[in-house]
Formats: structure tokens, C-alpha cells, sequence
């Protein structure tokens, strides 16, 4: 019995050795890596579900009425003889390590022709290493890390904005907030996950404030996934900051919500940084107890006033993933479409062609379901044309409340109390 | 720098949820101090406690505090199904075995629950044990009010069985030792399988507890486990008064420490004050050696 | 006397066939692959010192990885010091902390012990989460330098990192070897057999207890400092974390702890597991591959409780028929 167990585990392990790992070739293949297990596992798979419903418009040419590049055309890629587009996903586990050896794995074995990814700042840091070292294209769709397009990289676009922008955005939220009511804000306190997006983000919003001249009363680093929040928001409590800016994934986002009402933590403003308070488990998961909560965003469902596509194709992708799309997916879905879009544009898989075509990229607004001015990269291949929007909860849906031309909605400030609500 | 009502809260707090943290662990005791086995599936199965509690409730709408004697059952079942599939093969390997046994069970059970029921963050919305009492300026959430009763009172309970009824006698006689009890006609086989029934049917309590006031998803149970195997060590392995009071001693550390030096280390303080005391009591607080 | 003839025979081909490999496997991710099973094998083998040989169960292990990689990183940020002194100061600051925790951890009995090197794990990671000089959380991304053996980097190919791996791969081994037949091994053994007993024989307990743990921490440490120079990124998170410690003691348990091979077919067992099973099946998202993972864990701990390595005797049993 046991001889048979050995026999039967060398077995399998040579088997793993000479299992092909490679898809049949012939399409054109994108590498995409996203943590698909761990705490942000929901994430990859938000973008997941987001990358297939783009495969499906590009390569189907079903949804030829819908304003997207390459909507329009039969199926596939028109300039490359209507070649699919396939991809292939690599799981990073949230590990840098894993990032990087999956990203060489995926071009010189999948023999990919970009890659995607990876949401985590730290993993995207180390995945485009390589793709830069081997002289691949890699397509940043998601990760605020502003050091990332700051290595002087060359194969490195990323479409969305970065933490400088979208804080930027929130502080002049803020001032356009005081003249608009005639509020004066003094003090802020910011709470922040101790991992890199937190770090970063907090570093830059106390940066700002002092530029605004607000005091920083508070500064709270966390440990993420704690089992509570009570003393920290007992120190905010105790600070009593005029605005309160939080940086967290879901999971803290929805312990603080809950400890804050708890506590009966009453501030006047918050202003969180996306991630977790833009995520749909935490609309989900809290319901009315989000209210008058302010995140920077790239992205809000009620952009649909503006952009007509936008609740079709969020239908589209809910019958998928049975969520909304949320900034994360959205700018998943956007960064798919404009990587494809190059690709076609280059008329060819190779790496300079694509590259070449991507430093060309201009795509306008109109096309895309973010509400950005268009897709256009600078030499350091960050998109120059993104614009940040702040949506505040109200009823537990987003509206967009700044830029005040794309409110739908009128700001409520100040944050009613717990006690005051029902 | 803090007003006396802010402290106060954050004892209060730190009292409750230590009850919590000590009713985690109370279950790992049990099985370490009748078996030797550090169960490192422990956090899994909290989540597991967890899940059911949200699914009764977002399928069948029955409140978290009802369902939680089901959770109860359910979880002991798990414990002795896991003690039939598993720990019973183990029992005589080495100590790195067992460990490494059932660390691959809560692999396997996280990833489980990720297939099943994806990696998505679940929270129970508006159960019966909601919102808060409050007097003065000191908030009481129900629901760790709640949990800290039902805490004591299982503990109570659990002590009352250990040390007043026959069963309990007899596990205590098998921890206490093997042959001797197998000799005076105890079936040591069913005193594990009893062993593991209870330990990790007190997770089903737990967990239906906690989900009132957390998020649930595959990865929930790890920080609560962690906590739980300081707090068993802190109180000495195999005693459960030490186990109980542990939990209160970390949640109170947590939460003060958190307050007046660092919330980013207050973890760290909970692993400094068990390493002050194993270091002066190398057995915890109330260990057996 | 044929059958140590026919071991140096084994031993002599495996090491031509490890050190051949890459020429003939010139793809980045089979080298990338076995770069890491010599790199986990190492790890195994230097924990194996200390759990395995002197019996004491550390779960704390990380915290030698990540001081040797943060040494080396900071020495050459900081002060443009080659990564290969920084490697050597990282391994003897890595003894220093074994002193320090060793001392009063030792007179804990098994499981306190185990709690202690994993409350400590978790201090370290902590505190370098939150250390600006260090990085914090951020990180620290090493500088691409011109590719050479002063500078541990490389960048047009893979080959010098698997050369170097190998290296410490196969002086874990020697050392490994060297404590197994020597004095040193033998009162490990002794400690680990029976505390109590080797004390009575006038064996300082808690002074080789510190060997262990230094020599432990010294060659982890050292595969620290390899992996910061191989991947250019460390954080807290990737080189201080409690799994990785599990990860450690995983792989020397899964192959059979207090021997020599026991880590070595732990690591070339487990790390092509995990890797495949991630490849084929965790792109999906559904965690099949952590199922499989944790299933076979299970499994080869149930069945094979002293490690893979107990297999071996069974060809052997069947030889001496």
C-alpha cells in the first residue's frame, strides 16, 4: 500500500513536469496575473469577470452598438485578420515574488504578448521589472502607487490615475467644499492599513494638508485585518478632526463603519481613498450606515446621466459576477479595451509594434465608461487626460458630488450624526 | 490626554471582546490538554462556525442567536468527524505531524469555503442582537454584551461538566492519563471524539456570536486563531480558568495599548506581555508544567 | 561497503544532473523553479538543525530570512557595500538575535516555545512595518546595478543565481552531514532524545541548544539576503511572514526532519506541487489549487507521519531481501 502511495507521488509530480502548460497558439495572447486567493482574492475576480465581458465584445462582435473600441467589428482584431484575443490568468497571492516569476513565466513559456496586472502595487513593482527587462509591454490597469511610473520605464503605460491625482482631487473637494458652504476646516486625522497602499496614501494626503495648511491631529496606522477597531476610533474620537480620511480594503472598511457607529463616532467630513469604501461587499455588507461617506473614485454608476452605455454594460457585467462594477472592475474593463485597442492599432504581436502604438494611444471619452477626458499617455506612460471624482453615499447608492458640473447630487455635509439618523 | 469616559469605554470594550478571544480558545485548550494536539485548523473552523450562522440566516432567515445551538451541533459534529478522519490516524506520529496534519486541514477547508462560497466579505444585516445601550457617554454594543454572557455562561457551563458530572470525570481521567483510564474501562476513543465534539462546538458558539458584529469571508478565522493559541499558552496548556482568563487579559492589553501607545502595535503588545510571562512562569499562568 | 559505493554513486550523478540542468532546461521558469526548490531545500535543511536534530519546534524562522535580506539590502542602499559582506553581517547579526531570543526561550517546555518564536515572528514584522528607515511598509526596492558576482546581480540570465543557489544548497547539505556524524550532532540528538537524561550526562543543554539555533539562523539568513538580491523587491510581508515560517518547517517535516535528505525531498516534493497546481489551476479564482495543496499536506502527514523520507527505508527493506 505504501509503496503504492510513493510510486503513485513521484508520478504525479513528473506528471506536472511534462503536462503542457501552454494554450495552442495562433490568437493573440495577454498575460494577465491578479490575486486570485487571500484576503483581496474578490478582487481578482471582480477583474477577472470584467476581462471576460471585454474578451466576449471584442471577440464576438455581438455588441456592435456599443461605443467601445473595437465593438464595432465582426469578432476579434480587424488588423490582425480577426484574431481572437485570448488570456491567460496567473494567481499572484498577493506575494511580489510570485508576481515576478509569473510574469517571466507567462512570456517566455505562455509567450504572451503584453501582460496585465496587478492590482497590488507592490506585485505590479516587480511583474514590469521583468516585462521591462525583456522588453514586453506591460499595461497598468489599476495600481495608485505613484512611484510606479516614476522608474523611467519604458514598456510600462498605466491608465488609470495614481494616489497624488486622486488625493489632489479630494483636497481640492475639500477647499471647493469650504468656499461653496462657507465651512472652515482646521484639523484632519488620517487612518491608514499598514501595507504599502497605505503608506503611500497617507503619506501623500498629510503632505497636502500641510500645503492646505490643515493640521494633522491624528495619524493612525492599522494592522489590516484586525479583529477590532475600538481603540482606534476611540483615539479619533478623542482627536475630533474636522475631516477624516480613511485607507482601507473592504474587510477594515466595513470593522470601522460598524466600530464608528458603535462608538458613536460623529465626524463632519469623511474622505476615504477608494479601495475598500468603493468596493460593493462594503455597500453591500453596511447598507444605510454608509451614508455621507466621501471617496475619491475613478469611476460611479450614476456617470451613466453622461455616459448612456454604462448601465447596459454594467448589466452585462452583473448577470457575470453578480456584482456591479466598481472602480476596481471598472478600470480593469477600460485598461482590457485600451491594451486591445493598441494591440489592433499595431497590427502586429510584436513587442515594439505594440509599444509604438500604445505611446500613440488617444482614445476620447466618449468611449470609455470611466469618467476620464481620454486615454493618453506622457513619456513616462501614465494616462495624462484622468480626472478624479469624489461620490459620497446617499440611501447606500454613490452619486458622484464633485467636479461640481458632474454632481448628480448635492454634497451633504456635515455627516449627520448616528443619533439623528434612522 | 484621554477623558476618563473614553478609557472607560475602552476597558469596557476590551473586557468584551476578551470574553470573545476566550471563548475562542477555550476549545483549543480542551484538545491540546486532552490530547497534546494544537489544532491548526482552529481558525477555519471558527469560519465555518461563522458561515453557518450567516447561511441560516441569509437563506432561511433565522436570526444568528437562534440558530446558534445549531451551530453549536453542527460544529461538534465537525469536530468529531475531524477527530474520526483525522486526528485518530495521527495520534501516535510525532508532534510535527500532527501540527503539520491539521495546518493542511485548514488549507483545505479555507480554500473549501473560497470554492463554495467565494472570497467575498458577508455581514449579517440587522439581526436581532443589534445596535447598543448606552449610558453616560459609554457605548455597550448588544451583541458583544451578548456574546460576553453567553461566553461566561458556557464556560460555566463547561467547567460544570468538566468537574461535577461523570462524562467529565472521564475526560478528565483520559487527559490526565490515557492507561490508567482505558484500564479502569474508559473508551479513550470516545473521550477524544467527545474531546474534539466539544472544543470545536464551542467555535460554533463562538462563531455564531461573532457574526453578529464581523465580516464573514474564507479568510475571517486566522487573527481570531492566532490570538486564541497566545491566549492557551498565556494561560497554561490544559487549564481552562487559564484559557478564560487569558482572553480577558489580551483583550484588555489590546485595546489599552492600542489607545494610549500605538493602534499598529497593538497586537505586538498582547505578544510582549505573553512573552514577559512565560519567561518569569515558563508553564503560563495556570499551566500544568 | 558496496552499498556506501553505490550512495556516492547516487549522489554523484544527482549532482551532475542538478548542475547540468540548466544547460540543458534554458526556459527562465525551469531554472526560476529549481533556483527556488534549492532555496526552500536550503531553508529546510538550516531549520532542520534546530527542529529537527535538537528537537525544539520554531515557528519563528522568518525573522532570520528577513534579517538577512534586509541587512544585505540596507548595507548596499545605504552604504554601496557589496551584497556578499552584507550577506555575512546579516548571518552574524542573525546569531546575535539568536542569542538574545534563545537564552530566555529555551528553559520553555515544547508548545511555549512554538508560541514564543511565533509571538516573536509577529513583533519583527510588525516592527518593520512600521520602521521608515527600513522601508516600512513601502518596502525596499533594490538598485539595478550592472550585472556581476561583486554585485550579486544578474540580469541577462538566470544561470550565475542557479550557481549560487546551488551552492548554498549543497553547503546546507554538507553542513547538515557534517553535524549529523560529529559530537556537535550527537549531543543535538541527545537533547532532543531525552532532555533530562542528557542533562544528567553533564550536557550543557542550553548552550547547545544556542549552537543549533545559531547555525540555524546563520544559514537562513543567508538564503535571506540570496532571495533580496534575486527578486530586487523586499517587504515586510514577503520576507518577515508567519506562513513563510510554516512554509520552513512544512517542508523539513513533510521530508522527514532530523535527517539529512529528509528537508531536500521535502522541498523538491512540495515547491513543484505548489507551483503546478497554482499554474493549472489557480488562475480561476475558486482556490482549487489550495485545496489540492492542503489535501496532499493532510495526506502525506497522515500516512507518511515521519516525513517522505520513511518511503526510502521501504526500498531499502526490499533490497536487504
Amino acid at each position: 500500500m505504501k509503496k503504492i502511495f510513493g510510486f503513485g507521488l513521484i508520478l504525479i509530480v513528473l506528471l506536472f513536469f511534462i503536462l503542457p502548460g501552454s494554450l495552442p497558439a495562433a490568437d493573440v495572447k495577454i498575460g494577465v496575473i491578479y490575486p486570485m486567493s487571500g484576503p483581496v482574492a474578490q478582487a481578482g475576480i471582480d477583474d477577472k469577470h470584467a476581462i471576460e465581458l471585454a474578451l466576449d465584445i471584442i471577440n464576438t462582435g455581438k455588441y456592435k452598438h456599443l461605443n467601445l473600441p473595437l465593438a464595432k467589428s465582426a469578432g476579434g482584431l480587424p488588423n490582425l485578420g480577426g484574431a481572437k484575443v485570448i488570456v491567460t490568468t496567473a494567481d499572484h497571492q498577493g506575494k511580489p515574488d510570485l508576481g515576478l516569476s509569473e510574469a517571466e513565466r507567462l512570456i517566455t513559456q505562455e509567450k504572451v504578448a503584453a501582460l496585465l496586472g496587478c492590482y497590488h502595487s507592490s506585485v505590479t513593482e516587480t511583474a514590469s521589472m521583468v516585462a521591462e527587462r525583456m522588453k514586453v509591454p506591460f499595461f497598468n490597469p489599476e495600481s495608485s502607487s505613484p512611484k510606479l511610473t516614476r522608474r523611467g520605464f519604458k514598456w510600462f503605460f498605466r491608465s488609470s490615475p495614481h494616489d497624488e491625482t486622486f488625493s489632489e482631487g479630494m483636497f481640492q473637494c475639500v477647499q471647493d467644499l469650504e468656499k461653496k458652504r462657507g465651512a472652515k476646516f482646521k484639523t484632519i486625522a488620517v487612518m491608514y492599513e499598514d501595507t504599502l497602499y497605505g503608506k503611500d496614501s497617507s503619506r501623500i494626503e498629510k503632505e497636502l494638508a500641510a500645503k492646505a495648511g490643515y493640521k494633522v491631529v491624528a495619524d493612525i496606522p492599522y494592522r489590516r485585518s484586525a479583529t477590532s477597531l475600538t481603540s482606534e476610533v476611540q483615539k479619533l474620537k478623542a482627536a475630533n478632526p474636522d475631516i477624516f480620511f480613511p485607507t482601507s480594503y473592504a474587510s477594515d472598511a466595513i470593522l470601522l463603519c460598524k466600530t464608528s457607529k458603535d462608538l458613536d463616532y460623529n465626524p463632519q467630513v469623511i474622505m476615504a481613498q477608494n479601495a475598500g469604501h468603493t468596493d460593493p461587499s462594503f455597500v453591500e455588507a453596511m447598507g444605510k450606515d454608509i451614508d455621507g461617506i466621501c471617496s475619491r473614485t475613478e469611476f460611479s454608476l450614476d456617470l451613466a446621466k453622461y455616459k448612456p452605455m454604462l448601465t447596459e454594460i454594467n448589466e452585462l457585467f452583473k448577470k457575470r459576477s453578480g456584482r456591479d462594477f466598481s472602480g476596481t472592475s471598472a478600470r480593469c474593463f477600460v485598461g482590457f479595451f485600451v491594451l486591445c485597442d493598441a494591440i489592433n492599432r499595431a497590427g502586429s504581436t510584436a513587442p515594439e509594434a505594440i509599444r509604438g502604438a500604445l505611446v500613440k494611444t488617444n482614445i476620447p471619452a466618449d468611449q470609455l465608461i470611466t469618467p476620464w477626458r481620454g486615454v493618453k499617455f506622457d513619456e513616462t506612460g501614465q494616462n495624462i487626460l484622468v480626472d478624479a471624482i469624489v461620490i459620497q453615499y446617499q440611501g447606500a447608492k454613490p452619486y458622484t458630488v464633485w467636479p461640481f458640473n458632474l454632481a448628480s447630487k448635492e454634497m451633504i455635509f456635515p455627516i449627520p450624526k448616528w443619533s439623528e439618523r434612522k | 490626554m484621554y477623558s476618563s469616559e473614553i478609557i472607560l469605554q475602552t476597558v469596557i470594550s476590551g473586557l468584551l471582546m476578551g470574553c470573545i478571544y476566550a471563548l475562542v480558545a477555550v476549545g483549543l485548550c480542551l484538545i491540546w490538554g486532552l490530547m497534546e494536539i494544537v489544532n491548526f485548523a482552529h481558525g477555519e473552523m471558527l469560519m465555518l462556525g461563522m458561515f453557518t450562522s450567516f447561511w441560516m440566516f441569509a437563506l432561511y432567515h433565522i436570526d444568528p442567536i437562534i440558530s446558534l445551538p445549531l451551530c453549536m451541533v453542527l460544529l461538534f459534529l465537525v469536530g468529531v468527524a475531524t477527530y474520526f478522519l483525522v486526528i485518530k490516524k495521527i495520534l501516535k506520529a510525532p508532534f510535527l505531524a500532527q501540527i503539520l496534519a491539521t495546518f493542511g486541514l485548514g488549507i483545505f477547508l479555507r480554500y473549501l469555503a473560497q470554492f463554495f462560497w467565494t472570497p467575498d466579505f458577508r455581514m449579517i444585516k440587522n439581526p436581532l442582537l443589534s445596535g447598543r445601550i448606552g449610558f453616560g457617554g459609554i457605548f455597550v454594543g448588544i451583541p458583544e454584551l451578548t456574546a460576553s454572557v453567553i461566553t461566561i455562561a458556557s464556560f460555566a457551563l463547561l467547567y460544570w461538566f468538566i468537574n461535577k458530572t461523570e462524562i467529565g470525570s472521564a475526560l478528565l481521567a483520559t487527559s490526565e492519563d490515557r492507561e490508567a483510564a482505558s484500564l479502569m474501562g474508559i473508551n479513550s476513543d470516545k473521550m477524544f471524539a467527545l474531546g474534539w465534539g466539544i472544543g470545536v462546538g464551542c467555535l460554533g458558539i463562538a462563531g455564531a456570536l461573532i457574526s453578529n458584529f464581523y465580516y464573514i469571508f474564507p479568510e475571517v478565522g486566522f487573527p481570531f486563531a492566532l490570538i486564541a493559541y497566545v491566549a492557551v499558552a498565556l494561560g497554561g496548556f490544559g487549564s481552562i480558568p487559564g484559557s478564560f482568563v487569558a482572553g480577558i487579559i489580551i483583550g484588555l492589553v489590546e485595546f489599552l495599548g492600542g489607545l494610549f501607545i500605538a493602534p499598529a502595535f497593538k497586537y505586538t503588545f498582547v505578544f510582549i506581555i505573553y512573552l514577559l510571562v512565560v519567561f518569569i512562569r515558563p508553564q503560563g499562568l495556570w499551566g500544568r508544567y | 561497503m558496496g552499498r556506501n559505493k553505490n550512495q556516492w554513486i547516487w549522489l554523484a550523478i544527482g549532482a551532475i544532473l542538478l548542475l547540468i540542468y540548466p544547460l540543458i532546461l534554458t526556459l527562465p521558469f525551469p531554472r526560476h523553479l529549481m533556483i527556488m526548490i534549492f532555496l526552500y531545500a536550503s531553508l529546510g535543511l538550516a531549520w532542520n538543525l534546530i527542529g529537527g536534530y535538537a528537537g525544539q519546534i520554531s515557528f519563528g524562522h522568518a525573522i532570520f530570512f528577513g534579517t538577512g535580506a534586509y541587512t544585505s539590502t540596507l548595507m548596499l542602499m545605504k552604504g554601496g557595500i557589496s551584497p556578499w559582506v552584507g550577506m555575512l553581517a546579516g548571518g552574524l547579526i542573525s546569531i546575535g538575535i539568536a542569542f538574545i531570543i534563545g537564552y530566555p526561550c529555551f528553559k520553555l517546555a515544547g508548545h511555549y516555545f512554538a508560541i514564543a518564536t511565533i509571538a516573536i515572528g509577529e513583533i519583527a514584522q510588525q516592527w518593520m512595518l512600521n520602521w521608515d528607515w527600513a522601508g516600512a511598509a513601502v518596502g525596499l526596492t533594490l538598485p539595478i546595478l550592472p550585472e556581476s558576482l561583486i554585485n550579486l546581480e544578474f540580469h541577462s540570465s538566470k544561470v550565475p543565481y542557479y550557481y549560487i543557489a546551488f551552492g548554498i544548497f549543497a553547503l546546507s547539505i554538507l553542513i547538515t552531514y557534517w553535524i549529523d556524524r560529529s559530537k556537535l550532532g550527537y549531543y543535538f540528538k541527545a537533547i532532543k532524545g531525552d532532555l533530562e537524561a542528557a542533562r544528567s550526562l553533564g550536557i550543557d543543554v542550553t548552550r547547545y541548544k544556542f549552537y543549533a539555533l545559531a547555525l540555524s539562523a546563520f544559514f537562513t539568513s543567508l538564503c535571506g539576503s540570496f532571495y533580496a538580491q534575486y527578486v530586487l523587491f523586499i517587504d515586510p510581508d514577503s520576507v518577515f511572514p508567519l506562513i513563510l515560517s510554516i512554509v520552513i518547517c512544512l517542508i523539513a517535516t513533510l521530508g522527514g526532519v532530523g535527517t539529512i535528505w529528509g528537508p531536500v525531498i521535502g522541498a523538491f516534493i512540495l515547491i513543484p506541487i505548489s507551483e503546478f497546481t497554482r499554474i493549472h489551476f489557480g488562475g480561476g479564482g475558486k482556490g482549487t489549487d489550495l485545496i489540492i495543496y492542503g489535501f496532499l499536506i493532510m495526506v502525506i502527514s497522515i500516512y507518511q507521519p515521519f516525513g517522505v523520507i520513511g518511503l526510502s527505508k521501504l526500498f531499502k527493506k526490499k533490497e536487504a531481501q
